[in-house]
């Protein structure tokens, strides 16, 4: 549209200046140079120049529009709703310029601290013989996928579930059932608990 | 067991130093365990505090090492981890700096300069 509308003033502007010299001036290019003949007074000069830079400010704005996209009407969005939402915006992850700890905290329940020593009690033995089943004396901060974790990592075993419960004096005692294809006597032996 | 030197700890690797603190602590789970089986008897019982306190010092050497290297590698950078900056107070650490404090106005440096504390003496 912008294009169009300056060849437009141009012709129109063409048209205006005069017949004379018509056929010369009228061009299709932005930038009008119109050959004034001597015998133009400075009335009509002066007119020519302010109809020259109307032209090319004209022919700039088009071609910066074209360039730029329309900016200066702004589409209004239509909302359907009567609720206003707030809007998804940009949410950044961290990039920390420097970490806050200088060496990240170690793992104070590791499987060594988890498991502190095997119960060696009568009923604890036949649990052994009997159900296949070792018993633990754990941290009580350990749950029991820990215990089965840390059983696997220190006796090689794996188990088929555990059973914990919190004792009167403040420990916590984990039943572990192996798998069948673990001994439970086999294990004990191996670990020293006879 | 001989008891672990600190000393000797800190000429080894890193790698050692955890294969160590690994054996150490597959030595005390044993020791519990004859604890609790009743096997052993008293030499076998006191041991577990020297353990114990080996494990301590291999604990002590890795940190003390790892804290250092890294002392060294933010030495002189702008941001350090907050653990590698002064403790002093929480207080002092608040306070203005030295160069803030001494800020003036131009105005005030200028008459300072054109205009400074004379001392005079009578002369006997």
């Amino acid at each position: 549209m912008g294009p169009k509308k300056e060849t437009k003033e141009a012709s129109a502007s063409a048209k205006k200046k005069d017949t004379p010299a018509a056929t010369t001036t009228a061009t299709a290019s932005a930038k009008k140079t119109t050959k004034t003949a001597g015998n133009t007074t400075t009335a009509t000069k002066v007119v020519t120049k302010e109809r020259k830079e109307k032209v090319k400010s004209t022919a700039l704005k088009a071609k910066q529009r074209v360039v730029r996209g329309n900016q200066l009407t702004r589409k209004r969005k239509i909302h359907t709703k009567p609720t206003f939402r707030r809007p998804f915006t940009l949410r950044l992850q961290r990039q920390p310029k420097y970490p806050r700890r200088s060496v990240p905290k170690r793992n104070r329940l590791d499987h060594f601290a988890i498991i502190k020593y095997p119960l060696t009690t009568e009923s604890a033995m036949k649990k052994i013989e009997d159900n296949n089943t070792l018993v633990f004396i754990v941290n009580i901060r350990a749950n029991k996928p820990l215990i089965k974790q840390a059983v696997k990592k220190m006796y090689d075993v794996d188990a088929e579930k555990v059973n914990t419960l919190i004792r009167p004096d403040g420990e916590k005692k984990a039943y572990v059932r192996l798998k069948a294809d673990h001994d439970a006597l086999d294990v004990a032996n191996r670990i020293g608990i006879i | 067991m001989t008891r672990v030197k600190c000393s000797k700890l800190r000429g080894k690797k890193p790698d050692e130093l955890q294969k160590q603190l690994e054996e150490l602590r597959q030595e005390l789970n044993t020791l519990r365990v004859g604890k609790v089986t009743g096997s052993g008897g008293a030499q076998k019982l006191g041991k577990i505090r020297n353990v114990r306190k080996s494990i301590a010092r291999v604990l002590i050497v890795t940190h003390q090492t790892t804290k250092e290297n890294l002392r060294a590698l933010y030495h002189g950078k702008k941001y350090k981890p907050k653990d590698l900056r002064k403790r002093k107070t929480r207080a002092i650490r608040r306070l203005m700096t030295p160069k803030e404090k001494s800020v003036q106005l131009k105005k005030a440096e200028r008459r300072q300069w054109a205009f400074p504390q004379r001392t005079f003496a009578v002369k006997a």
